[in-house]
């Protein structure tokens, strides 16, 4: 009886999975698709605004400064929820340890976000050991997403202007890595849930309207399945700075 | 002479708008949907100046699209600009070493800037 029933939850789960990922494809598919239109929607506003079709009256071009704003919130929630499911198919997949050059995956993130980063006029700088950095014990794309996630928030609420540095030592069997920004720092309230799903900053929100929520839970998540831990020293209005550690590869 | 820009978009509703804007600008507009008239267009007699690329295309991709373009000796220094809505490093990363003056991500650009960037290339 046992084993039926034990093959039978096998079986369901094995379709649950199977729905997930189906599931899954749909909403990359239909928001690339979203975000494709709403892509549009913004050049033809922009034209407008440009005085491409003819002057525009103070009102029409206020309310269309409101569209196209609108229009930008819903583009960022669209990129926010293609992440969103790209980063959940990654985190859910079991976990695969090989030896890994952090360096490179720094390096991939920095580059990764070299955009916004030069938007804001804020620089990334990787304090790159001279000896380099040994190898990790790492599931090499999910530790890409610990790295993604911190360097996102590092310079979504970071001021214009400034710098974030990306430092790692070697500390007995484990590779500390600290991720330093000077932005608008983690209020007081929000210090123990900063890792809950969905918690965001008051600040933060203010910041930045678009964001999920599940940036720093994922990240977290990540670390303690690498046998790592993760921590933070804060102050509101000065900056944050992350702190993860991650096993050395020993060659197994 | 107008300077001639091909622009590979399948999606017909994005390139009618691309187009618009592009011929508003004073370029010749010449567009492809798939490979098949890509290549039509690019060994024809009347070569692009400027080729804006999406990368999602039916068949195809643009990534075969642009590694083929470049075996084409008369075709080896055209500016290519990836308009796209793939934004990852290895596709920024994938595109750059076959060869791309720009890779811009659809979203985060107007067409504004799209044809300052087209200005700066091969001027107006």
């Amino acid at each position: 009886m046992q084993e039926e029933e034990l093959k039978n939850l096998r079986e369901e789960n094995e379709r649950l999975k199977q729905t997930i990922a189906t599931k899954a494809e749909m909403v990359s598919i239909n928001v690339h698709q979203i975000r494709t239109l709403l892509s549009a929607i913004k050049w033809i506003i922009k034209m407008f605004l440009d005085g491409d079709l003819g002057k525009l009256t103070a009102e029409q071009e206020g309310l269309l400064r409101k569209a196209y704003e609108g229009n930008e919130r819903m583009l960022g929630t669209a990129s926010e929820m293609l992440l969103i499911n790209k980063t959940e198919n990654v985190v859910e997949r079991p976990y695969v340890f090989v030896g890994v050059n952090v360096s490179d995956i720094i390096e991939n993130s920095i580059f990764d976000f070299s955009g916004e980063a030069k938007i804001k006029s804020v620089e990334i700088i990787f304090l790159k050991p001279q000896a380099g950095l040994p190898q990790v014990r790492a599931d090499q794309e999910k530790l890409r997403i610990v790295f993604q996630n911190l360097l996102e928030n590092a310079v979504k609420y970071s001021n214009n202007n400034s710098k974030i540095f990306i430092s790692a030592k070697i500390i007995e069997n484990f590779l500390e890595v600290s991720v330093k920004d000077s932005g608008i720092g983690i209020v007081d309230g929000g210090k123990e849930k900063i890792f809950e799903k969905f918690y965001r900053g008051e600040n933060a929100q203010k910041k930045e309207a678009v964001g999920s929520g599940i940036g720093l839970f994922t990240t977290r998540k990540i670390v303690e399945g690498h046998g790592g831990k993760i921590w933070f020293e804060s102050v509101e209005n000065e900056g944050t700075t992350f702190f993860f550690t991650i096993p050395i590869w020993e060659g197994k | 002479m107008s300077k001639k820009i091909l622009i590979v978009e399948d999606d017909l509703f994005l390139q009618g708008l691309e187009a618009t804007k592009l011929k508003k600008d004073g370029y010749d507009i010449m567009t492809a949907v798939n490979s098949d008239e890509v290549f039509k267009i690019v060994e024809g007699s009347s070569k692009p100046d400027l080729i804006l690329l999406d990368l999602l295309l039916p068949g195809v991709d643009g990534f075969m699209i642009l590694e083929k373009i470049r075996q084409n000796k008369d075709m080896l220094t055209v500016p290519v600009i990836v308009f796209s809505n793939l934004s990852e490093d290895k596709d920024v990363k994938r595109a750059q070493k076959l060869g791309i003056s720009e890779f811009m991500v659809k979203s985060n650009f107007t067409l504004d800037e799209l044809t300052k960037k087209i200005k700066d290339l091969i001027g107006a």
